[in-house]
């Protein structure tokens, strides 16, 4: 087993950092390269969501990133001290909609509820957490 | 995130290489609504090539929406080609083949078109 964590400012110029944080995990275990994008996109948008909304009108929220690797499983736990959000209570979005009522935005949950094997939310102590559990020996991307 | 565009048969096609990320989005927007404009004034379709974009969030899905929305707007035929593996699973988790010409190789796509040789 091994687990990695780091915690960043809710500012987008952490994003960068954080994906070389998941870039260096995937090495170090040596995990195959084929199974990182699922996590690369939920760090992202799990991110950017506490970055724009999490943290709107309120000082000094933080996002803390858990990596561990267990067996042939990855799971990537986000705490933020941000506005309550439960991603698993947001509707889904219509993506049969055609070109002219397509919302603009909303899609990145939906990718990663249909990206991750499992996904988890609680509100534990006024801090979001979520839990996104992937097997890495599912279909290759 | 590195773009290039080059013009050739009536068409401007965008070669899109790297990431499409939050931090990109920005930029690539502008670029894309730009080279949008132009064509519309010199009568041209618009490719993007996505042979080498290897990344595509939420964010940068966004520009393909604000991208196909203004290429319509404008008349002008657009389509895009040659998804990598990872842009594809993002494209068809969003349903974004439904609403954008997704060709899996530059002929098709100049056909879609209309412009082949």
């Amino acid at each position: 087993m091994s687990e990695s964590r780091t915690e960043v400012g809710a500012d987008a110029a952490a994003l960068a950092p954080l994906q070389s944080f998941l870039l260096e995990f995937w090495s170090n275990c040596q995990l195959p390269p084929a199974t990182l994008f699922p996590f690369e996109l939920a760090l992202e948008e799990v991110f950017m969501n506490v970055v724009m909304h999490g943290s709107r009108d309120r000082p000094d929220v933080r996002a803390e990133f858990t990596l561990r690797h267990e067996d042939s499983w990855v799971e990537l736990t986000i705490r933020d001290n941000g506005a309550p959000f439960d991603p698993l209570a947001a509707p889904e979005p219509d993506v049969t909609a055609p070109l002219e009522d397509r919302p603009i935005g909303g899609l990145g949950v939906h990718l990663i509820r249909t990206l991750m094997d499992a996904v988890s939310y609680a509100l534990v102590d006024g801090r979001n957490v979520l839990v996104l559990r992937k097997h890495l020996d599912a279909e290759p991307n | 995130m590195n773009v290039t565009h080059d013009n050739d048969h009536k068409t401007t096609t965008i070669h899109a290489t790297g990431r499409l990320d939050f931090e990109a989005a920005g930029a690539f927007q502008k670029d894309l609504e730009a080279s949008i404009a132009a064509a519309a004034a010199a009568g041209n379709a618009v490719l993007l090539d996505c042979a080498t974009l290897d990344y595509v969030s939420s964010a940068g899905l966004r520009v393909f929406l604000v991208g196909a929305r203004a290429a319509k707007a404008a008349n002008v035929p657009f389509a895009v080609y040659a998804l990598t593996a990872a842009v594809k699973e993002v494209f068809d988790v969003s349903g974004f083949g439904r609403i954008i010409d997704v060709l899996a190789d530059r002929a098709g796509a100049l056909e879609k078109v209309g412009r082949s040789a």
